[in-house]
């Protein structure tokens, strides 16, 4: 790692550390190893949203010519979202790719992660199933997003009509989280669900 | 805009001497197409801009980054206790910068590395020019579409402000 990406993380580190949404538990930042090319993120879902009440882990890899390219971010937290991959993780978000400036930090990053999880852009959508939810099927949406938010990320609201749906899948011999998603991207619709895992 | 009047049942004005009290107003309502079709075709045209440039911007003209000016931090200065925004290290006596026409401050060797990748500046994005004649010809016309957007609204206003 350069000296530079290196030493800006060391800095960047103490100013997330010290931010005042650290202190109100809205992001965090924390190192996996002492070389400071990798860290572990973790933000808050916003308020009002199908994402509040629960926590969200993020993947954040520095390249060697950070700050002078974006720092590279996936969700560890599985989450259901137009402009994050339900399978990977993956982010689309524009300053993350090529509208990064050098003068983004871990901090403007985080809290750009959280303004997506308040307002998505489906026009321009990495999930395309979510996004087309989204737009088609709004309710059915925010139902989805607030479920999994509830399994993955410790969110308060449970559904039951959707665990028992999940459960009758699990006893046809499918995976929960294999079942979960069928069932989410078919609109929790157990017959079309259960075609599509056959398939 | 045939169909304009074919609808209303209007002749343009033909054969009539004199000038119809509706007249200017119909002169408007036509400038106003007109700036909205040439918006149409600008929006076009930059689409294709875009895509040939992958959404990236390509970096500052070299001749413009060698022609900033180099500024050494002076004593007054480093007591203020600003930081460059790309290192976030604070500039301290002596060190080379160089300042944006945005006004924004840098060390000589954060920014001149920046404006390699990208022509913006880094906290504002005030653009610099570029070497690239296509990302020149687009930034042309989003300027006069963004001309245009404000003739429209004067136009509009004028008509029902
Ligand atoms: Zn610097
Ligand atoms: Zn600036």
């Amino acid at each position: 790692m350069t000296n530079i990406a290196e030493a800006r993380i060391r800095r960047e580190f103490k100013e997330v550390v010290k931010s005042d949404e650290v202190a109100a538990c809205n992001i965090k930042v924390e190192l996996v190893n002492d070389t400071f090319n990798e860290l572990r993120g973790e933000i808050a879902g916003p308020p009002d949203t199908p994402y509040a009440g629960g926590q969200f882990h993020l993947e954040i890899k520095i390249p060697e010519t950070y700050p002078f390219n974006p720092p590279i971010v996936k969700f560890l937290t599985k989450i259901w979202h137009p402009n994050i991959s339900s399978v990977t993780g993956a982010i689309c978000l524009d300053i993350l790719k090529d509208q990064w400036a050098a003068a983004m930090t871990l901090r403007t990053v985080l809290l750009s992660l959280q303004a997506l999880l308040a307002a998505a852009e489906p026009d321009d959508p990495q999930d395309a199933v979510v996004a087309q939810q989204y737009k088609e099927n709004h309710s059915i949406f925010e139902k989805t997003a607030r479920h999994w938010t509830a399994v993955y990320a410790g969110g308060p609201k449970s559904y039951p009509d959707l665990d028992s749906k999940i459960l009758s899948l699990k006893t046809m011999g499918f995976e929960e989280h294999q079942a979960r998603a069928a069932l989410s991207s078919k609109g929790w619709d157990l017959e079309r669900a259960t075609e599509y895992l056959i398939n | 805009m045939a169909s304009y009047f074919d609808e209303h049942d209007m002749s343009n004005g033909e054969g009539s001497a004199q000038p119809r009290p509706d007249q200017s107003l119909l002169l408007r309502i036509l400038e106003m197409a007109r700036l909205l079709q040439e918006e149409m075709d600008v929006e076009i045209v930059s689409d294709l801009g875009f895509m040939s440039v992958s959404g990236k911007a390509p970096p500052a003209s070299k001749k413009v980054v060698e022609e900033l000016e180099t500024k050494l931090i002076s004593p007054a200065s480093a007591c203020l206790g600003k930081q460059c925004a790309i290192c976030l290290v604070s500039f301290v006596e002596e060190d080379e910068t160089k300042v944006l026409p945005c006004n924004h401050q840098f060390h000589s060797v954060c920014i001149v590395t920046w404006l390699k990748q990208v022509n913006s500046c880094p906290i504002c994005r005030y653009e610099l020019p570029t070497d690239d004649p296509n990302y020149e010809e687009m930034r042309k016309h989003k300027a006069r579409a963004k001309q245009r957007e404000y003739e429209q609204e004067t136009l509009h206003n004028s008509m029902f402000g």
